[in-house]
């Protein structure tokens, strides 16, 4: 019993790892890139699972159809703030940045509220059929389905900084910001889409954990909070690093809470960045010049 | 540059409003203000709001009918975020400029504390609906009073029938990890090892969690004979439906509001075969029940549940209350409270002496087919 | 009129401002913007004097509230005794966390800071029979003024709450203005402003910090137990993100670095605040928006409407900086 339960939290722990990762890929990467501890990152995950739920219970979408159109409706929210907002304040000091992602984050937080209403939301994915057994361990379909969702996304994100124009465009200006506006990219389009590109991310994240589990504005907080844990971890602007990050702080706490105590489960991940920043504050795959991807 | 702007404003409508005031004649009579202080935002906002909307209706039927005195009830709420420092300052808000005659608050019990002395010092009574810790009713605060079972009154009055109706001997307790959540775990706790049931396990989860794979699988591989869950509908949702992902075996009890519309739709099929402990049921036998079932459905579109009927029956208390003592007098009201005799959709409410509610009917519940059936019924009886 | 005036001539006004004002609620609005005043000000000694951004201030907070309901209630202390244990406490906390911490910058220092209070907050939230967990201490007996056997100042009024919450407030501020004077206080410019300089003329980034973060951890422990006392209630959430977010925005729109700004912060954060209630449900919308709109257009807080913040300390007088140990 004690090997199945060990599984059991092993697996719990890579799923939730999984969801971890993703919805701290686009916040390693803002951060990373834009220096921006961009604290309405929480915010933008909610949204995502707020408009999905509205596509699929209210509006009847399927989940297939209700996923691009949410994600396009993220990626314009990210691109405008981006463009009216945090472009003005590129070259102040961290302290009044951090502060407008703050108020940010709470302007969008209490309006979801008053659209929304305060009812947790769940996003329909159609599959109600019983979970799926490995053994003694148990996994649901939605959770298959969204850790699928989540590789995916995280493939698709690593293949477009690596393979791409506008991913190197990305890197280099992560390198060398000087010298690549001498060698001519558009810094403040590159800042713009990866901004986008980061508050996509949390958007798709939101949808899948309110498909797992639901999804409602007191969770953006709490969301932003383990987000940044996890980019400490795996050092910041390192793509590897937030999955690695990710799914070892889902380990963590799942393993923690399954055989010590579950009441200091979401204290683990506060206790390991303190060991982390103390003993290897680049985190475990950033070098001091941290690269993207 | 804003806030100058915004105080010639508000200037500019009170003297407008001061001078249409004084202008006409008051053919309309004086509203009696009811100051509600309840959590609009936080994990527990969709519960404080099935409050107020529970006492909305209940001031409208009120209004409809004449209302009290000659005079509408008129609902001020503020949002007191479950956080003690918010409650308090909306009471300051409500008790001085708002002038409201009677205050009704403030949910969490935490909260309800902070706003008690303030209740004491400035003479106003004050109801809390919901607010379930024994200690509030032991502090000798005469100005307060409690519409609402304590933990130790739910575990008294379910535990014993629950052991023998499941025939358990073990238990697990799955709670909430707050002053809520401990003190109902504590209290059952209590019951349970004078009745010779062993706890094999106790996880608490913090307000916030989504995710209850981990305490479940620690349950799942303990194999208790029942599983008592004290959560409120943003999380017991969530977690009824995990745990029977996760394919336990064991009963589940919950304690909380877990006969709402919401949380029934959240958890969907899985939620038959679950059992309830609920201080209302939208099913419970009883004309009183299904007038205030169809009204409530009449204005909202969904079966009322725990949190609304605490809300309705607070606000009938309170008008009755205001009713008998003849005036808006505080400690005419506060007399008048302690003679409350009111019959609602949750039974026949009456103080005791150190006024708590009782008379109010608790409810075992078994959900079938996607409704709460009531299974049994205790009446909580006078304690002093 | 300088700065350190208009303080002065703030506090005055706030002396006699009892005489006029009976309203309760008013009083109490006032009441907790000295508090905020106090705890925003603490927090200014970390993020405008050595300028790094600190997001476990509420850890002080919690602990002075915790020591002082503690103390009082299971052990029936007196308040003034409690008021200085707190402190104490709270000083000791800070010098601790901020030995381990305080050797780390920028992101690195935010994230830890937040890590620290946090698990703080765990560690309370699950010490049921130690510290009461989520339950909280309730009842905190009020303070009470004696001397020889007669009882001076019950605080059963307001305006009693109100006094001590000023005369609390007066001490901080002189202590904050004392400390910016000191050498600990020019030293920590230094570092703000330049730090490889300042340590090439001597100075030790690391020990200037971290007096400076003892010091708001004192302040901000005193601010706790004052609160404590005042509400009557004090539960984990005190150690919450949230006092440390609303102190953050005070002293940012306040302006920060500066004696004035915590001050100026305090209230018209809280002040408006409170205005928005009448919109309960758009209010934390609206406040949003205005905080952004604050910081977009003022970066350097209300106070640099008046003094312009100027760069780099090699154009000052250095005489100047003596009088005037803020950008003015």
């Amino acid at each position: 019993m004690l090997v199945s339960d060990f599984l059991q939290f092993a697996l719990n722990g890579v799923v939730t790892g999984c969801f971890y990762a993703l919805t701290a890929l686009g916040l390693s990467l803002v951060f990373g890139l834009m220096n921006i501890v961009n604290f309405a990152h929480g915010a933008f995950f909610v949204l995502g699972g707020m408009l999905a739920s509205l596509a699929t219970e209210r509006l009847g979408l399927p989940l297939w159809a209700a996923i691009p159109a949410v994600l396009m409706v993220m990626w314009g929210v990210g691109a405008v703030i981006e463009a009216g907002l945090l472009a003005r304040m590129r070259d102040a000091h961290i302290l009044p940045v951090t502060l407008v992602t703050i108020g940010l984050s709470v302007f969008l937080v209490n309006t979801m509220l008053m659209l929304f209403g305060t009812e947790p939301k769940n996003v329909r994915t159609g599959l109600e059929g019983p979970p799926v057994f490995l053994g003694d361990v148990i996994i649901s379909q939605s959770r298959i389905l969204a850790i699928g969702i989540s590789v995916l996304a995280i493939i698709a994100t690593w293949l477009l900084i690596s393979r791409t124009r506008a991913g190197r465009a990305m890197r280099a200006v992560f390198q060398q910001p000087e010298a690549a506006a001498l060698a001519g990219i558009p810094i403040a389009r590159v800042h713009r889409f990866t901004f986008a590109l980061g508050t996509t991310l949390a958007g798709l994240a939101g949808i899948l954990l309110g498909a797992v589990f639901v999804v409602d504005p007191s969770r953006a907080e709490p969301a932003a909070v383990k987000a940044f844990v996890v980019i400490i971890l795996g050092g910041i602007g390192s793509l590897p690093g937030a999955v690695l990050g990710g799914i070892l702080l889902g380990l963590a706490e799942s393993l923690w809470g399954g055989f010590v105590s579950t009441g200091y489960m979401d204290a683990v991940g506060f206790v390991l960045v303190i060991a982390i920043l103390l003993f290897r504050p680049s985190g475990l795959l950033g070098a001091p010049a941290s690269r993207v991807g | 540059m804003l806030d100058f702007r915004r105080l010639l404003a508000g200037l500019a409508l009170l003297g407008v409003t001061a001078s249409a005031a004084l202008a006409q004649p008051q053919p309309q009579p004086q509203p009696l203000r009811i100051g509600v202080i309840e959590p609009q935002t936080g994990p527990v906002a969709f519960d404080g709001t099935s409050v107020i909307r529970g006492a909305r209706l209940a001031a409208e039927e009120i209004n409809r009918a004449g209302g009290v005195l000659g005079r509408p009830l008129e609902l001020v709420t503020a949002d007191g975020a479950c956080r003690p420092a918010d409650s308090v300052a909306a009471a300051e808000r409500l008790i001085t400029a708002e002038k409201v005659s009677v205050l009704m608050g403030a949910f969490c019990s935490g909260a309800t504390q902070a706003v008690m002395p303030i209740a004491e010092r400035n003479r106003m009574p004050l109801v809390t609906a919901v607010s379930s810790l024994p200690a509030l009713t032991q502090a000798g605060n005469r100005w307060f009073f409690r519409n609402a079972e304590t933990d130790a009154m739910i575990a008294a009055a379910f535990a014993r029938g629950l052991v023998e109706q499941t025939k358990t001997k073990t238990v697990a307790f799955l709670a909430v990890n707050d002053d809520w959540g401990r003190g109902t775990v504590a209290s059952f706790r209590s019951v349970f090892d004078k009745l010779n049931v062993t706890t094999s396990l106790s996880e608490f989860f913090d307000h916030s969690a989504s995710d209850f794979y981990t305490p479940l699988t620690r349950i799942r591989s303990a194999r208790p004979d029942l599983v008592i869950v004290v959560a409120e509908t943003q999380a017991a949702g969530t977690l009824v439906r995990q745990a029977r992902e996760l394919r336990l075996p064991s009963k589940i009890f919950g304690v909380g509001a877990w006969t709402t519309p919401t949380f029934l739709n959240l958890v969907g099929p899985a939620a038959n075969g679950l059992l309830a402990g609920v201080p209302y049921a939208a099913t419970a036998p009883g004309e009183r029940n299904a007038t205030f079932v169809r009204e409530f459905r009449a204005a909202h579109n969904e079966d009322p549940g725990k949190y609304s009927a605490a809300g309705y029956t607070t606000m009938n208390i309170i008008a009755q209350a205001i009713q008998r003592a003849g005036s808006t007098d505080s400690a005419a009201i506060q007399g008048a409270l302690e003679q409350t005799d009111y019959a609602g959709p949750t039974g026949n409410l009456r103080f005791d002496a150190k006024h708590q509610i009782y008379g109010l009917q608790l409810h075992v519940v078994e959900i079938e087919n996607g409704k709460p059936e009531v299974r049994g019924t205790a009446t909580l009886e006078q304690n002093d | 009129m300088t700065e350190n005036r208009i303080v002065l001539l703030l506090l005055a006004l706030a002396a006699v401002m009892p005489v006029f004002i009976g309203d309760q609620y008013v009083l109490h609005l006032l009441v907790m913007t000295f508090f905020y005043a106090i705890l925003s000000t603490s927090l200014n000694l970390v993020v405008g004097y050595v300028g790094e951004l600190s997001l476990g201030h509420a850890a002080f907070l919690g602990l002075g509230a915790y020591t002082s309901a503690v103390l009082s209630t299971q052990f029936g202390l007196p308040f003034f005794i409690c008021l200085l244990l707190a402190g104490v406490v709270a000083g000791l906390a800070a010098l601790v966390i901020g030995a381990i911490t305080l050797r780390l910058e920028g992101h690195f220092f935010v994230l830890i800071s937040l890590a620290f209070a946090e698990v703080l907050r765990y560690v309370v939230m699950n010490s049921v029979e130690l510290l009461r967990g989520p339950l909280g201490y309730s009842n905190i007996p009020a303070p009470h003024l004696s001397f020889g056997g007669a009882l001076l100042v019950d605080f059963s009024s307001k305006a009693h709450f109100y006094y001590l919450g000023l005369v609390l407030l007066a001490f901080t501020l002189y202590a904050a203005w004392r400390f910016a004077r000191s050498s600990f206080g020019l030293g920590a410019l230094a570092v703000r402003e330049n730090r490889r300089l300042a340590r090439a003329v001597g100075v030790d980034p690391f020990r200037q910090a971290l007096v400076a973060f003892v010091a708001g951890g004192v302040l901000a422990g005193i601010a706790g137990s004052f609160y404590a006392h005042y509400l009557t209630f004090v539960g984990p959430e005190v150690l919450g993100f949230g006092f440390t977010l609303s102190a953050l925005m005070m002293v940012v729109i306040g302006g920060r670095g500066t004696l004035l700004g915590p001050l100026l912060g305090a209230a018209v954060v809280g002040i408006t605040l409170e205005l928005l209630r009448s919109v309960n449900e758009a209010r934390l919308s609206i406040f949003g928006i205005l905080l952004v709109l604050a910081v977009l257009f003022l970066p350097d807080g209300l106070v640099s409407l008046r003094w312009r913040r100027q760069p780099g300390p090699a154009e000052e007088n250095a005489t100047d900086a003596l009088d005037s140990p803020l950008r003015s």
